[in-house]
């Protein structure tokens, strides 16, 4: 690529060309490898912030260029089917997070990555389709790590992924995770009081049942399978996705879905109304218990739509988010 | 629908054993067919010397129907000689010896004392032995008249006994029938042939040991094949309680001979009543009979619908047996209502419209029973109403003859239905046996003779019950 | 929210299409009469009724229409195997449609269009359905598999096929009555939408009430004698409750809108209709092809007039739809509210009424959703389902606008009689999918 990268924040980084996408299974293990080298030379969680080592995030974005698409046509038709997202040529946003989501990884196993990516939790995303893409057309991605901040929990930060097509950007996917027991050593003044105003609110830490939720339009019932058809699809076979077992060892009741699964249902059932391009913004709450029902509320708003989804009994919020037309 | 003993008895082993052991063997009784012969053989036509002219005169229309007719005119008791010697206008019978008698006809309408009998009765018992399986012996007689002299009356009377006793002879589901002339009716008059090809047809399977009484009437008549085929082409008919049994076979008897027929039946009865108005291309029209606009709502729909009414046959009629002295008030009430009040009502409609002058030639058919001529034990409300019925029916008979119309009954006998499929088994087989035909008879047999009676043909026979019974033991 | 079409059809080249008659089998509850009978069972028996009744053996019709709405892939031509099926002349074209619970009304609405334009002179409009009998698919799984499979051209290919069937793939798909785009079943649709309009448990078990006593009352007087044919024994809806009572009524508990949140779910078994299986048919022709028959005539077809509401998003109630279409068609009609004879407002659930009552009740509905300068206006109670409706009958989805056309024909036509006026009925049918039907007769 001619063009040479910046952060959103506009400082330059290097590009690591990658000869081939990544394989997720492989980014895993190396993941799991260096999450235990992290946790067992680094920060203990709980640990106060001064007296830990300075994070810094690798200023280099990995790329793989000319990913074609044309292959992808059963691969896609089941993303489709699973998501609700009807048969057409054109990637939702959604999968093309599906397609980026190996390169965005990549970054995060990297070497001079300073977080564990076991205990990462991803808390929001935001992605925005500048121009439609239709399968057959032929992908350059990029991804890259940025805004390195605190969080009363943690630390969170972004993971930036973009796909060109012929050279104009058409897909740009923020991912925001959150570390906990990690924090910066020196804050800066603004990210005191207000940590992060596109961060997640925390509404996931409100008492039960004290949140009233609006009158649904819609309800899921996702089977205990849920995860591992998303997992099959997505590549991403995050244990806690998989099976009840799994997830009791990381501290769940039970498999919970995706976040970008359910996402992108709210983002399919949101319809034609959304057009061939648009912003979709999720922010996570309380995880999605597999198998298990979910209300929905996919409301018409002024500029376009905002979705809540909930559990009806405990009256918590899973997660919410917007649809907009650009 | 033939009971399984009478098949039993009718084949193969069943039939030795029958037959080694004596046991009742009763006959597949023959049934209308449309295009079979009328007779299963030719006709012996026997007649006494006063009596030839009628007899001529009904052998002549009985060569017009096609059948192969044997004259056997004897002139007097010692004219009665060896068959072929001399004395019958056809000295040699032309039916060959193996062939059987598919019918004689017994011509006595010129009797005047009991003594005049012989010439013709006499000349029958070799005939006889030579009758067919399925054979039929009509007489034609006059009617008993008020003012007759001591010796016609016997006559005249004598011919009922002989009648009666010759059916209950009769072997192989051949049948003895007698047709009577009342009043100036003659042996060439409409309804005296419609009545004696009725007879002699398989149409009068199981009518054994009765008689017509025709009387005259203006009957619009033309001896063809279509008028016999099809004697209610363009009547309309209404039939109650045609959703099933009895009712739906009169249904389809009638819509066969020509009728286009409106289908009664109470509303819950109204998935089998669709199924017989399907069945026969009529109407379906979901009533209960004890409603009091019944007659208004039936003569409406006929009109309506159909442009006129030329038929009803009360039908519908229900059974709630109890002894007496165990009947409650819903038993006899509900029975008396359905068998006899509702047909009283809907003709009180049907003769208010007859004397607006709205219907003219209609003909009633009510259904009775045996139950109601010689009673029935646990029968006391089904016995009044349908006694009633026979009752109403020679009241009402003289009502419409003002406007060209006749009501008769039918008075079935034991009738393989789903209904008597409910007797349990001996007394059905009791019930079953007791009639000169060893056997229940089919609703087709009832629907036949309700038929008859319906047609324009009858016109000069009303008033009257006609048994389709057998000859059941009991009762006349 | 413009009214599609603002021309008057007065003055229009058009025939008049006219009801002469209906016939129905008694409605049963799932499971129960008609466990046994298929769809085609039962619409078979429904024509047979009618062809009985109007001596229609061997007429060929100008076209029977109809449908259900829960169908097995064999059914694809339900209509013309019933037509087939049936004593009518085989000669009869038939083709099958659907639109929900408003297929028995829609079925009406297409062959009166056909009478009015002169493309037929007369028709029959059915509808079946059957809980009952509902067809079982294979899991969308297995189906996939079996397809595959089938269209594969080596072993090693079909192998491969079944290859990715997992466990519950085998389980078989149920059909649902759950709406596809928003997985919430009807009856949660509705609740929320009672939630939005306030409408009290009270009001909605009144409604019961007078269902079941009107319908009762209605059998009694033997209205239905020529509108009903029995089937398999049953003689009457076997969900009529003649006994019933506010207070019974008022002890069941609550079945949709639990997660509402408290006092929001009042809607229960008593106020919803159940499931049923029935079938039922609806005599159309012109006054013409009437007469020629020697056929009565109830009512002419006037009009009618569709709507469709977002309700996906939830702007709209999932069966507010008819509170759409009505003012339109009254408006192209020059007609108001209160020149209505009958309203038939299908109940598909007691709240189903009321809440379209009360959306034509209230300013600003009317005016941002319906388009109208104010309330539509105030409905008499006592015009409402004056004979009994879904509550009381069951809903045989594609059925029950027959029985609906049938019973407010007949009304029009004894009001008529009675009065010696004309006289009016609205018919009003909500539908999955947000979809609404509405129709408007008047005395022949």
């Amino acid at each position: 690529m001619i063009v040479t990268p910046t952060t959103t924040d506009g400082a330059a980084l290097d590009v690591d060309v990658l000869p081939v996408m990544p394989g997720l299974a492989a980014l895993y293990a190396k993941g799991a490898a260096s999450s235990g080298r992290l946790a067992a030379g680094r920060a203990i969680p709980g640990r106060g912030a001064e007296d830990s080592p300075a994070l810094t995030l690798p200023t280099v974005a990995h790329e793989v260029d000319g990913l074609a698409t044309a292959g992808l046509r059963s691969h896609l038709r089941d993303y489709q089917r699973l998501l609700h997202e009807p048969g057409s040529e054109l990637l939702p946003s959604g999968y093309l997070h599906v397609l980026a989501f190996p390169l965005a990884t990549s970054v995060m196993v990297r070497g001079d990555y300073p977080l564990p990516l076991i205990g990462t939790v991803h808390v929001a995303n935001d992605a925005s389709l500048l121009r439609p893409v239709a399968l057959g057309d032929v992908l350059d991605v990029r991804a890259w790590a940025e805004r390195l901040r605190p969080h009363r929990r943690g630390v969170q930060l972004d993971v930036v992924a973009e796909i060109r097509t012929g050279g104009e950007l058409a897909w740009r996917g923020v991912s925001t995770y959150l570390s906990r027991g990690y924090a910066l050593p020196e804050p800066r003044p603004d990210d005191a009081t207000a940590p992060d105003a596109a961060a997640p609110v925390v509404e996931d830490r409100a008492p039960e049942g004290t949140w009233a939720p609006p009158l649904p339009t819609g309800r899921w019932v996702l089977p205990a399978g849920t995860g591992r058809a998303y997992g099959a699809i997505s590549g991403d076979r995050n244990p806690i996705h998989l099976s009840a077992m799994a997830a009791k060892a990381f501290g769940f009741p039970r498999a919970i879905a995706h976040g970008m699964y359910t996402a992108a249902r709210a983002l399919a059932e949101v319809g034609p109304a959304r057009g061939e391009t648009y912003r979709w913004t999720v922010t996570f709450g309380k995880p999605v218990l597999l198998p298990g029902t979910v209300d929905v509320a996919i409301t018409q708003e002024d500029a376009g739509f905002a979705y809540t989804a909930w559990h009806a009994g405990r009256r918590q919020r899973h997660f919410r988010g917007e649809v907009t037309p650009l | 629908m033939t009971d399984t003993y009478t098949l039993f008895v009718n084949k193969g082993l069943g039939k030795t054993v029958a037959k080694k052991l004596g046991l009742p063997r009763p006959a597949l009784l023959r049934r209308y067919k449309s295009g079979a012969p009328l007779t299963v053989g030719p006709v012996l036509l026997v007649a006494d010397a006063a009596s030839t002219p009628d007899a001529r005169a009904l052998g002549e229309v009985m060569r017009g129907w096609g059948l192969d007719v044997v004259e056997r005119f004897v002139a007097s008791s010692t004219d009665r000689a060896p068959e072929g010697t001399n004395g019958p206008r056809t000295p040699e019978p032309s039916a060959p010896a193996e062939q059987r008698w598919g019918a004689i006809v017994v011509v006595l309408t010129g009797l005047s004392r009991p003594a005049d009998a012989a010439a013709a009765v006499l000349a029958l018992p070799d005939a006889l032995k030579r009758l067919a399986p399925g054979g039929r012996v009509v007489t034609v007689s006059t009617a008993p008249a008020d003012g007759d002299a001591p010796a016609l009356a016997a006559a005249r009377h004598g011919v009922d006994g002989f009648l009666r006793s010759l059916a209950k002879e009769l072997r192989f589901g051949a049948t003895a029938n007698g047709i009577l002339l009342a009043g100036d009716a003659g042996a060439e008059h409409p309804s005296t042939l419609a009545a004696l090809r009725f007879l002699l047809s398989a149409k009068s399977a199981f009518v054994d040991g009765q008689f017509l009484t025709v009387s005259p009437a203006d009957a619009a008549f033309v001896d063809s094949p279509r008028t016999w085929e099809k004697p209610l082409d363009g009547r309309v008919a209404v039939v109650t309680g045609a959703a099933r049994g009895i009712g739906a076979a009169i249904a389809k008897t009638l819509a066969r001979d020509g009728a286009t027929v409106v289908c009664v039946d109470v509303p819950a009865a109204g998935e089998g009543l669709a199924r017989t108005a399907n069945a026969v291309g009529g109407t379906a029209l979901q009533l209960d009979v004890t409603a009091p606009d019944a007659g208004e709502r039936i003569l409406a729909h006929a009109r309506e619908r159909h442009g006129r009414l030329d038929v009803v046959v009360h039908n519908a009629g229900i059974l709630r047996d109890k002894l007496l002295a165990n009947m409650d008030a819903t038993r006899w009430e509900s029975v008396v209502a359905v068998n006899v009040e509702a047909q009283l009502r809907i003709n009180e409609a049907l003769l208010a419209a007859a004397e607006r002058g709205e219907l003219d030639g209609l003909r009633i058919v009510s259904l009775a029973s045996t139950s109601g001529i010689a009673g029935n034990r646990g029968q006391t409300n089904y016995g009044f109403t349908k006694a009633g019925v026979i009752g109403h029916t020679t009241a009402t008979a003289a009502l419409l003859a003002a406007h060209g119309g006749a009501a008769n009954a039918v008075a079935p006998g034991f009738i393989e239905t789903d209904m008597t499929a409910h007797i349990p088994f001996v007394p059905r087989q009791v019930a079953r046996r007791a009639n000169s035909l060893q056997q229940g008879g089919q609703p087709v047999d009832v629907a036949e003779a309700v038929a008859f009676l319906a047609s324009p043909l009858a016109a000069g026979i009303t008033g009257q019950t006609l048994r389709v019974c057998g000859q059941n033991l009991v009762g006349r | 929210m413009a009214a599609r079409s603002s021309t008057p059809a007065k003055g229009s080249p058009l025939r008049d299409a006219v009801v002469i008659g209906g016939n129905r089998i008694p409605f049963a509850r799932a499971g129960k009469a008609y466990a046994d009978a298929s769809n085609q069972d039962l619409l078979t028996a429904a024509l047979e009724g009618l062809v009985a009744r109007f001596g229609l053996q061997g007429e060929v019709l100008g076209e029977v229409v109809g449908g259900a709405v829960l169908k097995h892939s064999r059914d694809f031509n339900l209509v013309r195997e019933c037509v087939l099926g049936s004593s009518l002349s085989p000669a009869t074209p038939a083709y099958d449609m659907q639109q929900a619970c408003a297929t028995g009304l829609e079925a009406a609405i297409a062959i009166t269009n056909k009478i009015k334009l002169g493309q037929a002179d007369s028709g029959v409009a059915v509808g079946t359905d059957t809980i009952s009998d509902a067809p079982i698919a294979v899991s969308d799984g297995l189906r996939r598999a079996l397809l595959e499979a089938s269209h594969a051209k080596t072993l090693q290919a079909r192998l491969r096929a079944f290859a990715k069937l997992r466990p519950a793939d085998l389980k078989p798909a149920a059909p649902g009555i759950d709406e596809p785009r928003t997985g919430l079943s009807m009856g949660e649709h509705q609740a929320v939408t009672t939630a939005r309009w306030g409408i009290t448990r009270e009001a909605q078990d009144e409604i019961a009430y007078r269902s079941h006593t009107n319908l009762a009352r209605t059998w009694d007087e033997g209205f239905f004698d020529d509108l009903v044919t029995p089937f398999r024994g049953l003689t009457r809806d076997d969900n009529l409750r003649p006994d019933t009572s506010l207070e019974k009524l008022g002890t069941l508990k609550p079945v949709f809108g639990k997660s509402l949140g408290p006092g929001e779910a009042t809607m229960t078994a008593g106020n919803s209709t159940p499931l049923t299986d029935g079938a039922s048919a609806v005599l159309l022709g012109t006054r013409e092809w009437a007469a020629e028959h020697d056929l009565p005539v109830l009512a002419r077809f006037v009009d009618a007039e569709t709507a469709g509401v977002d309700f996906v998003h939830g702007r709209d109630g999932l069966l507010l739809a008819p509170a759409h279409a009505v003012p339109r068609l009254l408006a192209r009609n020059g007609l108001t509210l209160a020149d209505i004879d009958f309203f038939e407002i299908h109940e598909a659930f007691a709240s189903t009424v009321l809440t379209t009552l009360a959306a034509w009740e209230d300013a600003d509905y009317c005016r941002d959703e319906l388009g109208l300068d104010g309330p539509l206006g105030t409905v008499d109670r006592d015009k409402i389902n004056v004979n009994g409706s879904s509550l009381a009958t069951g809903h045989p989805f594609a059925a029950t606008g027959g029985r609906i056309i049938a019973t407010a024909a007949k009304l029009v036509a004894q009001r008529a009689a009675e009065t010696g006026k004309p006289a009016r009925a609205l018919i009003s049918v909500c539908a999955a999918g947000g979809l609404g039907a509405t129709a408007l007769l008047e005395s022949a």
